[in-house]
């Protein structure tokens, strides 16, 4: 039995030997596997040595600050990066396409910026030449152009009722073919499994990785089907091969893109510009932060002077203006996660639209799986944002305490009069080291892999619905 | 070729079921392109009309709050913009990639022209559906399917030999053949792009120079095809090698191209910018006031004599090193707008080899879509802020008595040439 399928899938491999055309098409796509494996992963591993560099540098420098009023320190700010993790390399997801680095100051949350997109040629607006396109896109492709004929072939030649009559039925001769398709889209997708080894070497996470190649199969076997069946239906070799151009071009071409047109028309997202307006309304009921004497302050001030049970701001044991500080930003900052936390779920509900459309095309499926797997997928990014805006706050206030504590209400509001009480304003520059080291790292694996729940479902899905039909349709002729 | 052959042929051709599939797909595709595209547009003049309003609102409150010409300057943003043009709808080009609306304010530029507002990046990796797309990479592989199998589908029939000595001038039916499913694949796909051209106010010229660049691209790709029909080969070859330039062209040739350049040229990083112009910046608090008045005399000679601090803090000295900070970022930023601008050069040698791209890159620089019309939007905001220094030094370092009214004559941002709001499109 099994020698049968295997002489069925050595003969179909010979056939392909003595076709220059699949021979060729089976090189050329080997040749662009490697070179995409290779060359994504030597240009991710430059920008992960870079950002982390440049977080370094970024750290060094806050510490390095001289003595200084501390809010000339929160605006001074900091910056964290965003270092790209270890599968990115096969699949970088949308990194060229968000900001690589935020810059974080007080009463601001500043967006990522600078992302590589802007700075390129712009020829990649089909598509970037990474292993996962190259695996997403062409291999199916070449799959079909390898295997279209697999069964009209048969039949146009006379030999499939030859067959028959040996008794080789049809099911098992789809399967000995399907198996031949298989081979050849794994050959292609071994570039890939090197490189995914390469990225276990660097620190990607077992599980991750295993899922992450294994979703990769389920579609190469979702594609093999696809082929065997539109060649199992179709009456000829040309009727079969226009069938199975045709599903390519709507599966991988079309369908992402009417997914990504539908979900901006379905969900509308107002940007970030627009709810910074919304923002500062807010803002404006809170106070200026800057300026103590805004009358918005002068509850907090009365109950600080019953207190500490004196008259005057000055006689405090604390700097007013700190504590204002501290105040008005902890409550500028509920209001700023609130907006970006909405603007976040928008952006979220946007690509939900976009990823149900994965029901229907596994390349959709396909793409949003490796994604979350790899960890550069939209969760991802916002992780990122987060955890700035985590960072952000923390050195902020610690700032704004220093302000409160070490810094007298007198001298901070005569720091302008002359250079002796601009000197008492400061604080030493050994308070500056208060920041942790950052370093980005995606979700746990576990948390990837149950994120990815939907699109594995949908290829998996895909993948039973597509064999059982085959099977189905094998048997019927 | 007569009129009456023409009829004939027709007749037979459309009512072939998977040419009228074709044909029906394309349209389809066609009409969806310019449908979600037009609602994009109409969006974005949408949120430009509101944000104008917002924009302005909030300069007004800023206006009244403060007491000096130093803190309106500082608290009063401006929205900078550029408005889709009328043909946006057919060619969206990467204003979801590049920032196309701002708020900046006097402080150092470099901090803030890099910020972009930009849109889901989860959709811009799949990339949008817009008529360009649709007529530079799926359109051809629509001719190729009409195409391919013109005599390879008669001969598979056992026609062949029949049709060619019946008809009196041998090629003559090939030709009609392809002509008929050509035009009416090309009036397919222009359909909606015409209907979309007359609803946005597209002008004449523009609307005839985009349907006859099509017709050339459409006619190209028909020619290669007929060319390729005419080897005595099976259908599914004749249709794998024009795939395989469909693809190597569209595809492959860019993506090479990409990572050609993206190796070959290097240039500073977008965050050495913004640190050098950080460090600026913030140094100078620490620093004798001449540190930072000398070199921003050095480029605004006129207010060598107002350099005087009346106390440890003013204004102008505030302003003084912001634009000090720009002026040390200024070569990097240089450098870095250069680099990008070669590198989108460059790649036109790859264009020329990639029918597909250069088309999009013909129609989203008709449509102002592209990274050219980014670039001259930024350097619009770079004009504009420059407007504002110019008009806030005489009154920061002149010091009239503050009067809210001399604030009208403040400068106000207009986007570029035709790229100006058109509230009725979309």
């Amino acid at each position: 039995m099994i020698a049968t399928l295997l002489c069925i899938a050595r003969d179909e491999w010979r056939y392909w030997r003595r076709s220059r055309l699949a021979l060729s098409l089976l090189i050329i796509a080997l040749i662009l596997a490697i070179a995409s494996v290779f060359v994504t992963h030597t240009s991710m591993q430059l920008e992960a040595e870079q950002r982390t560099h440049l977080q370094t540098l970024a750290q060094q420098k806050f510490a390095d600050q001289p003595d200084r009023h501390p809010h000339r320190m929160v605006h001074y700010g900091h910056y964290v990066f965003r270092a790209p993790p270890p599968l990115s390399s096969l699949d970088p997801g949308i990194d060229p396409f968000t900001g690589t680095s935020v810059f974080l100051e007080g009463h601001r949350r500043n967006g990522a910026t600078f992302s590589e997109q802007q700075q390129s040629s712009g020829l990649s607006w089909l598509g970037t030449l990474s292993p996962a396109f190259v695996m997403q896109l062409l291999t199916p492709l070449l799959l079909i152009v390898m295997g279209y004929g697999a069964m009209t072939r048969e039949r146009e030649a006379g030999t499939f009722d030859f067959l028959k009559v040996q008794g080789i039925t049809p099911p098992y001769l789809i399967a000995g073919k399907g198996l031949a398709l298989i081979s050849a889209g794994l050959l292609v997708f071994s570039p890939f499994a090197i490189g995914a080894i390469w990225a276990l070497i660097n620190g990607a996470e077992g599980s991750a990785t295993a899922m992450f190649l294994v979703s990769y199969v389920l579609y190469i076997l979702i594609w093999s089907s696809l082929i065997l069946l539109a060649s199992t239906l179709s009456a000829n070799n040309a009727a079969s091969f226009s069938s199975l151009t045709c599903l390519w071009i709507v599966l991988c071409l079309v369908l992402p893109r009417i997914a990504s047109n539908t979900a901006t028309v379905v969900v509308a997202s107002p940007g970030k510009l627009e709810t910074d307006f919304a923002v500062l309304q807010e803002l404006r009921k809170l106070g200026d932060g800057h300026n103590s004497n805004d009358p918005a302050f002068s509850a907090l001030k009365s109950s600080l002077l019953a207190k500490y049970e004196v008259d005057k701001i000055e006689d405090l044991p604390v700097n007013f203006k700190g504590i204002v500080a501290q105040k008005s930003e902890a409550k500028l900052t509920k209001i700023l996660n609130q907006f970006s936390e909405k603007q976040m779920q928008e952006a979220q509900d946007q690509a939900n639209v976009a990823r149900q459309f994965g029901w229907l095309s596994p390349a959709i499926a396909i793409q949003n799986a490796s994604m979350k797997l790899a960890g550069t997928d939209l969760e991802n990014y916002h992780r990122f944002l987060r955890e700035a805006e985590a960072v952000r706050f923390s050195f902020v206030q610690s700032l704004n305490k220093l302000h409160a504590e070490n810094v007298s209400y007198t001298d901070d509001a005569n720091k302008y009069k002359d250079h002796e009480t601009h000197h008492r304003a400061k604080v030493d520059a050994k308070n500056w080291q208060i920041l942790d080291n950052f370093h980005f790292t995606p979700l746990a694996a576990d948390q990837r892999i149950s994120n990815s729940q939907l699109p594995l479902t949908q290829l998996l899905m895909l993948f039973l619905l597509c064999c059982g039909v085959t099977f189905f349709a094998g048997k019927r002729v | 070729m007569n009129w009456l052959a023409i009829k004939r042929e027709a007749h037979f051709l459309l009512r072939k079921k998977q040419v009228v599939l074709i044909l029906v797909a394309a349209l389809a595709l066609s009409l969806f392109a310019v449908w979600t595209g037009s609602k994009e547009v109409a969006q974005q003049h949408a949120t430009i009309e509101r944000l104008l309003k917002a924009d302005a609102q909030d300069r007004q409150a800023v206006l009244e709050q403060q007491h000096d010409y130093g803190g309106v300057a500082y608290y009063s943003f401006h929205l900078t913009y550029s408005a889709p043009s009328p043909l946006a709808f057919a060619s969206l080009g990467v204003r979801d990639v590049y920032p196309w609306k701002h708020r900046i304010r006097m402080l150092a530029l470099e901090g803030q022209i890099h910020e972009s507002d930009t849109e889901n990046p989860e959709l811009a990796l799949a990339g949008r559906i817009d008529f360009a797309f649709v007529i530079s990479v799926l359109a051809p592989f629509l001719l190729i399917l009409l195409l391919h199998d013109l005599r390879a589908s008669e001969r598979a029939a056992g026609r062949l030999e029949l049709l060619t000595i019946s008809n009196a001038s041998g090629a003559g039916l090939w030709l009609t053949r392809a002509m008929i499913l050509s035009v009416t694949l090309g009036f397919a796909l222009l359909l909606p792009f015409w209907i979309g051209a007359i609803l946005h106010q597209v002008g004449w010229i523009t609307g005839i120079g985009v349907t006859l660049l099509c017709l050339l691209y459409l006619g190209f790709w028909a020619l290669l095809s007929y060319s390729v029909a005419k080897l005595p080969s099976p259908a599914p070859m004749l249709a794998s090698i024009l795939l395989g330039v469909w693809l190597i062209t569209s595809y492959i040739v860019p993506a090479v191209g990409h990572v050609v350049i993206e190796k070959s040229i290097t240039g500073p990083k977008g965050g050495d910018i913004l640190m050098t112009q950080r460090e600026a910046v913030n140094d100078a608090w620490d620093l004798p006031f001449s540190e930072t008045f000398d070199p921003f005399v050095e480029t605004h000679p006129e207010w060598e004599n107002y350099t005087q601090m009346p106390s440890l803090f003013d204004w102008k000295w505030y302003y003084a090193f912001q634009q000090v900070g720009d002026q040390k970022a200024q070569a990097l930023s240089e450098e870095y707008r250069r680099v990008a601008q070669e590198k989108y050069q460059l790649a036109n040698l790859f264009a020329v080899r990639s029918p597909a791209t250069a088309l999009q890159r013909i129609l989203s620089y008709w449509a102002q879509t592209d990274a050219e019309a980014a670039r001259e939007y930024e350097q619009s905001v770079r004009n504009f802020h420059q407007s504002l220094r110019e008009f806030y030094y005489p009154l920061l370092f002149k010091k009239p008595p503050f009067k809210r009214e001399a604030i009208q004559q403040r400068p106000e941002f207009t986007p570029n040439r035709s790229t100006q709001t058109n509230a009725s499109a979309g």
